[in-house]
């Protein structure tokens, strides 16, 4: 793409941009620590993640302002209208993203006086690594607007919602089994349900480097 | 040279008879103009839709003005142009030996960048035109200027004043008395070029209002430099560059997803 004619244009959009990834980095730091402070009942680390999420929260507010300043300033329009309509879709879900990441680290706090049989974890650590990569390929589409890469999010998605539900259909027979074991139970289908929003979220961006590539909407299967 | 141009019109020919709901009130086909040995249109190839607005927007020397003035062959009064292609104006080829230069101009009024209302009173500026056609009583020339007035959406600011001098009134009231002008005697079409450059931004936004009412029953074609102007009044636009056509779509798509690069560069303002 060519540069702006006012370079201060150039350099407020590409401001924005490395601000947006800056966010993307540090929501994938808390999903991360999120499900670690899970697995490992790690109470500290859940506690710990507070200040990230401020951190995250204020991205949100300022991006948001950042792209406002510019519409209304430089009223863009084609490659840069979507641009900042896109970032300003994107960090909706991105803030979202670190709240259910937050709520993950949350269960670690009800679990950590309860054993978790690890066949459990199993099912659980592979939807999040599923899920983190998910969201890696969405940032990674972002950044580079690779709309093959924003595609494969998108149908991605659906062997996510297979995942999880697959953890479910097997913790309600463990819970059948075993009524003691009903209240862990019901953290990890928290934990795996948050999991499955962040992959909806990761699948939102992927639809919107779809728009900001091809200029054409895929949400809802491009039913528009 | 003009492959690309001839080339890309024509896509968008489709796309714009596709999307457009009235038939073409203006074509051009293959149109080619130059200033002696200048050529300042290349193989132009344009539908442009009837009772819709279409904007011209390019960069200066793009030939959006010229090619706006060949539709009422303003070029006409220029020493040393010479058009090849056709001009169609509601399938008529406009430079047709049968053709009155004239009644065309009846037809396809214009509207210029600065108002020029003549130094007579409201009313007469108005009335000019009927006057020169004749034949029309004073009670229905007064009911034509009336009628033109408001729909220069200027009748209420001026409907006490009709004797008084047209040169008092301030540059937007001018503007739209000059289009009432334009319309009084009803063309079809109406040629706007650049008509809000000159006015202040309220009195642009009341010609845009007033643009935005004139559509449905006229055709309108402005040739304007503000491309937010181009994106808030017209249903279709063409981009031009260098005398080509480059891309002529509906404004919605122009705007937010243009398929040519040239078009991007120039919307966004990036060096091309």
């Amino acid at each position: 793409m060519n540069r702006h004619i006012s370079e201060q244009y150039d350099t407020e959009l590409a401001e924005i941009k490395a601000r947006l990834m800056e966010m993307g980095g540090l929501v994938e730091q808390q999903l991360e620590r999120g499900a670690r402070a899970l697995i490992n009942h790690d109470v500290e680390l859940a506690e710990s993640m507070s200040s990230t999420e401020n951190q995250i929260n204020k991205l949100e507010v300022d991006l948001d302002e950042q792209c406002v300043q510019v519409i209304a300033r430089r009223q863009p329009t084609a490659g840069d209208l979507r641009t900042l309509i896109c970032v300003m879709r994107a960090i909706t879900d991105l803030e979202r993203i670190g709240d259910e990441a937050h709520r993950i680290a949350r269960m670690a706090r009800g679990m950590a006086r309860e054993e978790l049989p690890e066949d459990q974890y199993g099912a659980f650590r592979e939807l999040n690594t599923m899920v983190a990569r998910q969201l890696a390929s969405a940032l990674d589409a972002f950044a580079r607007l690779d709309e093959k890469l924003a595609n494969e999010v998108i149908q991605g998605d659906e062997v996510i919602d297979n995942q999880y539900r697959n953890i479910i259909s097997s913790l309600k027979i463990s819970m059948a089994d075993n009524p003691n074991h009903i209240n862990r139970s019901m953290n990890v289908i928290w934990a795996a349900r948050a999991l499955e929003r962040i992959g909806d979220h990761a699948k939102n961006l992927g639809e919107y480097v779809m728009y900001r590539v091809k200029g054409e909407d895929v949400r809802h299967g491009g039913s528009s | 040279m003009s492959d690309k141009a001839t080339l890309n019109s024509t896509d968008s020919n489709q796309v714009a008879q596709q999307g457009a709901a009235a038939p073409s009130s203006l074509q051009t086909r293959d149109l080619s103009l130059f200033y002696g040995s200048n050529q300042a249109l290349f193989d132009v190839n344009l539908d442009i839709p009837r009772n819709k607005a279409t904007a011209f927007i390019g960069p200066s020397g793009c030939g959006k003005s010229t090619l706006l003035r060949c539709f009422n062959r303003m070029n006409d009064l220029i020493d040393d142009v010479s058009i090849t292609g056709e001009i169609l104006l509601d399938t008529q080829n406009i430079h047709a030996d049968s053709v009155d230069v004239s009644q065309l101009r009846r037809k396809v009024g214009m509207v210029f960048q600065r108002p020029n209302p003549f130094p007579k009173s409201i009313y007469e500026n108005v009335a000019y035109g009927m006057r020169l056609q004749g034949g029309s009583s004073k009670s229905i020339m007064d009911e034509r200027v009336e009628w033109a007035l408001r729909s220069a959406a200027l009748w209420d600011e001026v409907k006490d004043r009709l004797k008084e001098s047209a040169l008092g009134l301030s540059g937007g009231q001018q503007q739209r008395l000059v289009i009432a002008r334009s319309i009084a005697i009803q063309p079809s079409v109406l040629l706007l070029d650049e008509p809000a450059s000159a006015l202040d931004p309220i009195s642009t936004l009341k010609i845009e209002e007033l643009i935005h009412q004139l559509k449905n029953d006229y055709t309108i074609v402005i040739v304007t430099h503000n491309m937010q102007q181009a994106a808030r009044v017209s249903d279709y636009t063409a981009f031009m560059y260098l005398g080509k056509l480059v891309e002529f779509s509906e404004t919605d798509n122009v705007f937010t997803n243009p398929k040519e690069k040239q078009t991007e560069d120039y919307i966004t303002g990036r060096y091309g």
